[in-house]
């Protein structure tokens, strides 16, 4: 579906050309694909971000408004996701400050205690049921590190940004996102020895 | 060991699997991580937390997906209808503006002209022939802004241009 809505634009351009000039004339089919495409990431990050569903998808569709208002904005020179998540981020900035909490942790669900879904493959039960306490240990642990921390781990082991676009999107100079990322390991460290021996 | 070689180790640690890592530099950290142990430690780290990162599964619902191309499409509609009305708002005021300028100067001639017949200064004539055709517009504008109702209704203005007072915040 993606490949379909960027091949019927200028074959000669790079995507993410594409992807800025199919947003100045806010082409739908162009923001369906988009969506199809980086729905999955976009969610994920929110999630981690808030550690609630509702909010997450309620942000999720705001993301979305905002890239097609904004998307004049993009100029195609970065790569479209991180574009995107710099959006996220900022959508998820504005809902906290809308709601004028103190940190991002209390956008958490408190009837939720056990955020995200386990993985559901394994070979066998018993290594399901390992797997799934392992990531529910794991996932107590991140929901506990600090969210400025939180978002640099997803950023990096989960999305697979560069350092570079991490400090872009967030704003912030490379170094600190080392110094977050540094921090955040070593804040998970006693749940990743606990959890994974 | 020094604070360097660490900190040269925690760079390539925290941008191998993503970012290129050059042989010599992969081949200094591996024999940098059998000497320390701290720096072992923080890679053991990194490899757990993207290995148990990567495996969370979480999807979007194909309803919110729906939802979102739905609300999208019908908001891009809107805010092409905003732009047309906004190209017809501009386009009326430089209409305004240039008869305003045209007849200003038009009004300015008659005065001229009736000077001219009427044998008086012009300087008096063309400037009072100008503000008495601008006085019924200056009228009407200082009664406006000086009535305690407001006589332009701002949200039936906002609605007109398909602005409800949220969209008009952000």
């Amino acid at each position: 579906m993606v490949a379909t809505a960027f091949s019927l634009l200028a074959p000669m351009e790079t995507e993410e050309a594409q992807i800025a000039r199919g947003l100045r004339r806010r082409d739908p089919d162009l923001l369906d694909a988009l969506i199809a495409q980086y729905q999955h990431r976009l969610l994920r990050y929110l999630l981690h971000l808030t550690g609630n569903r509702a909010v997450a998808e309620d942000l999720f569709q705001e993301t979305w408004l905002r890239v097609l208002e904004k998307g004049h904005l993009y100029d195609g020179r970065n790569r479209f996701v991180t574009w995107l998540m710099s959006i996220a981020h900022n959508v998820a900035i504005d809902h906290l400050r809308k709601r004028s909490l103190s940190s991002l942790d209390e956008m958490k669900d408190p009837e939720d205690g056990t955020p995200f879904e386990p993985p559901a493959s394994g070979p066998s039960p018993f290594d399901l049921a390992a797997a799934q306490q392992q990531q529910e240990k794991f996932h107590e642990a991140l929901a506990q590190v600090a969210p400025i921390f939180r978002e640099v781990l997803v950023l990096r082991f989960q999305e697979q940004m560069k350092l570079e676009e991490i400090a872009q999107l967030i704003r912030i100079p490379v170094s600190t996102v080392k110094t977050r990322i540094y921090r955040g390991v070593q804040a998970l460290r006693p749940a990743l020895k606990g959890g994974l021996q | 060991m020094t604070n360097r070689e660490h900190e040269r180790a925690i760079d390539l640690i925290t941008r191998s699997g993503v970012e290129d890592v050059s042989a010599p530099d992969a081949v200094w950290l591996e024999s940098h991580l059998a000497r320390c142990a701290e720096c072992a430690d923080y890679a053991d780290g990194c490899a757990s937390t993207g290995q148990l990162l990567r495996a969370v599964a979480v999807t979007a619902s194909p309803a919110l997906v729906a939802a979102t191309q739905s609300r999208l499409r019908a908001r891009a509609v809107e805010l092409d209808e905003q732009r047309s009305r906004s190209i017809l708002i501009a386009v009326s005021f430089c209409i305004g503006t240039l008869s305003s300028t045209m007849s200003a100067w038009l009004w300015w001639r008659f005065g001229g002209w009736v000077a001219q017949k009427l044998a008086l200064p012009a300087s008096i004539v063309e400037p009072g022939v100008f503000v008495a055709w601008m006085l019924p517009a200056v009228i009407v504008a200082v009664a406006i802004l000086a009535s305690s109702h407001p006589v332009i209704d701002r949200t039936v203005t906002m609605a007109w241009l398909g602005e409800d007072q949220e969209g008009a915040r952000q």
